[in-house]
């Protein structure tokens, strides 16, 4: 039998606007359009969607999993989060410039 | 023209044409909904089986709805009216009562048929009947994507291979003097037009033509040149074709209609 | 043994091979989910391609019985519900070949080796759906068992799978209410309704006790495949979670489950029963169901009937970009 394989295209739906788009699945489309056409009924048929994404798989360009260790953070990086600073609760500076630490 | 604002304000002959009304439109989508949902399972890929099943889910929605209308006018129950009719009683085309055919024909008539709901959509949208504009104007987003689907279907398929072209004008051809017959006159629309309820079939044909004209044009289809109208179905004469419809559609309904399911 | 045979196939050497399926193995004792660019034995591979994709193949199945009886589906509610459910198992069977292809077969291929019997599909559906009640006997214990199966499943290792198993619990939960409902109006209904509906269980019972597969007693290979976390219970751990969970509603009910032995046993908190006729299923899940050839026929009908669809949107699509026209 011939092989009448669709290209296969990544969906991505966004539920409200203001919301980022996520992924949701794939499907089998000719072209781009009809993968919007079937991708809205496969995807969004139940839940709130106000746009979708259709994007050709190998448009993605991903990384390696035997490189997820790139995604480790080798030394403390808590100075990048609000966590890693202690301020005190009320701030009252002297005259010479030190805070009250209370 | 003055808006009939509640269903209890239709009196005398404008009531009589818009229950008319109400029945060709809620027995076309019954039927068609019931003939597209022969395909969930068998179409030509997944992905386009579930697309066509949420249409047919969409038109059988549509139909529900004006049946939940015709019931506060006095009718019976949406579900008396859609199962337990004889097939005289039924106000739908010739068109949906045929059967499914291949992708092709289900295709171009769903497109043909969704043309002609867009058009009668738009203009009971501005209909002086305020309910009846009130839901119509709610499912024109349903019947955007429906036109969406189907040109984009119909652009691709009729331009694609000879094979496919081939097909697809034979579904024309055959499809179209049926899809004409929606537009069908009835005794009605002289006091529809009147009331400002809904436009004239006449000119909802010629709206409907200049719609689809161009997009078969696009998709190197040829309107059939002596296309006549097959009528019939609004006065309740249908092709054998619905009666054996019914007749599975009715199989449990009738086992016992008065029984809850 | 296995070891041996994925060592020979994947090229490496020994040692190589022994720390990547140490890997492997220390990464789903984590409770981390393979995903397809990973390395993996063979065997894994082949299991996976093999379970979803007689899962897909069920679905798509599934979908047969239940879809002859949305024409003659009684009430509104009913026909949109029926409609919409069988919409979901062809839904699902979309996702579940989608994540099949992910361990390489493109699905051109799943759905040919599907139609030419090459390819399984769930023992059930190759019975026929006779009556209406049916249609409310497997949307209640059927959905029921898959649910069983699924919730399981929906936690195991490879991470494609259980993705799509996430989607597709959650749109079973609909099926299982549309058919418990459906079950509860027929078995308060009248009484051509109540005697339809335990027709429809006492056919289906044997089938559904074979749902899950084989007896432990006599299933193979199942230890392997619950190290690598590709299954999570026995066959009968399921079982008795599906019997915990349904039997004492079908009671409820008034059904009479036609089977003499069932019975709850307080000592061992198992429920006892007959076992179903294990040759039975093995002929019928090898293509000797009393419908297979029909399901396969309706299968690839649907195939080779599309033929010319999906190569003339191929072509379309190569020929020239043609724009999506504005819906007004």
């Amino acid at each position: 039998m011939t092989d009448t394989q669709w290209p296969v295209y990544e969906v991505f739906h966004q539920q409200a606007r203001g919301e980022p788009h996520m992924h949701v699945g794939s499907i089998h489309a000719p072209d781009a359009d009809m993968a919007l056409i079937l991708g809205k009924e496969q995807y969004c048929r139940r839940q709130a969607c106000v746009n979708i994404w259709v994007v050709p798989h190998e448009a993605i360009h991903a990384t390696a999993y035997e490189n997820d260790d790139i995604f480790i953070r080798g030394t403390d990086k808590s100075y990048r989060e609000s966590w890693g600073y202690q301020t005190p609760k009320t701030v009252r500076a002297t005259d010479g410039g030190t805070a009250d630490d209370g | 023209m003055d808006k009939i604002e509640t269903l209890d304000a239709l009196t005398g002959a404008t009531r009589e044409a818009v229950v008319h009304l109400l029945y060709r439109m809620a027995d076309d989508e019954l039927i068609i909904g019931h003939r597209n949902s022969e395909w969930t399972g068998h179409a030509p890929i997944l992905e386009a089986d579930i697309a066509f099943s949420s249409m047919a889910q969409d038109e059988m929605g549509h139909a529900q709805a004006y049946y939940e209308i015709l019931h506060a006018l006095g009718e019976r129950d949406p579900d008396t009216l859609a199962f337990g009719r004889k097939p005289r009683e039924y106000r739908c085309a010739s068109l949906v009562c045929l059967p499914k055919g291949d992708w092709g024909f289900s295709l171009i008539r769903q497109f043909l048929y969704d043309a002609a709901e867009q058009v009668r959509l738009t203009a009971l949208a501005e209909s002086s009947l305020v309910p009846l504009a009130q839901l119509t104007t709610k499912l024109r987003g349903e019947e955007k994507y429906h036109m969406m689907h189907g040109r984009t279907w119909v652009l691709r398929l009729g331009n694609a291979t000879t094979e496919s072209h081939a097909k697809m004008q034979a579904a024309l051809d055959r499809a179209y003097p049926h899809a004409l017959g929606l537009f069908e006159p009835t005794e009605f629309d002289e006091t529809l037009a009147q009331a400002g309820v809904c436009t004239r079939e006449e000119e909802l044909q010629k709206q409907w033509e200049s719609a689809v004209a161009p997009v078969l044009d696009d998709a190197g289809l040829e309107v059939p040149d002596s296309a006549r109208p097959v009528f019939g179905g609004r006065v309740g004469k249908h092709p054998p074709e619905l009666a054996e419809l019914l007749n599975q559609m009715q199989m449990v309904y009738s086992i016992d209609p008065a029984a809850k399911w | 043994m296995v070891v041996a045979v994925d060592h020979e196939a994947s090229g490496l050497s020994s040692s190589e091979y022994e720390r990547k399926l140490a890997e492997f193995e220390a990464r789903i004792n984590r409770g981390e989910k393979i995903e397809p660019a990973d390395w993996m034995p063979e065997t894994y591979r082949k299991q996976l391609i093999r379970l979803i994709h007689v899962h897909a193949n069920s679905e798509i199945c599934g979908a047969l019985p239940e879809g002859k009886w949305i024409p003659r589906a009684p009430t509104f509610k009913r026909k949109l519900a029926l409609l919409a459910k069988v919409q979901d198992e062809v839904g699902h069977a979309q996702l579940l070949y989608r994540a099949t292809e992910t361990l390489g077969p493109t699905r051109e291929q799943l759905v040919e080796d599907l139609i030419s019997g090459r390819s399984k599909f769930s023992n059930v559906f190759h019975y026929p759906a006779e009556t209406w009640a049916d249609v409310a006997i497997i949307a209640w214990l059927i959905d029921g068992a898959a649910i069983v199966n699924q919730v399981m499943m929906s936690e195991g290792s490879y991470g494609p799978y259980a993705r799509a198993l996430k989607r597709i619990c959650y749109e079973e939960a609909f099926h299982l209410k549309h058919g418990y409902e459906m079950c509860c109006v027929l078995a308060r209904g009248t009484k051509v309704q109540r005697a339809m509906l335990q027709d429809a269980l006492d056919r289906w019972w044997a089938p559904i006790m074979m749902f899950h597969g084989p007896s432990d007693k006599v299933s193979t290979h199942t230890e392997l495949l619950v190290r690598w976390r590709i299954k999570l219970k026995t066959n009968d751990e399921q079982r008795q979670q599906f019997l915990r969970q349904f039997v004492p509603k079908m009671h409820d009910l008034k059904l009479k489950v036609p089977d003499p032995s069932l019975r709850f046993d307080k000592k061992s908190q198992q429920w006892l029963y007959d076992d179903p006729d294990w040759e039975e299923f093995k002929r019928v899940v090898c293509g000797g169901g009393p419908v297979t050839a029909e399901r396969l026929e309706a299968r690839r009908l649907a195939h080779v009937d599309g033929l010319w669809v999906r190569e003339a949107m191929v072509a379309a699509a190569q020929n020239r970009p043609i724009p999506m026209p504005s819906p007004n």
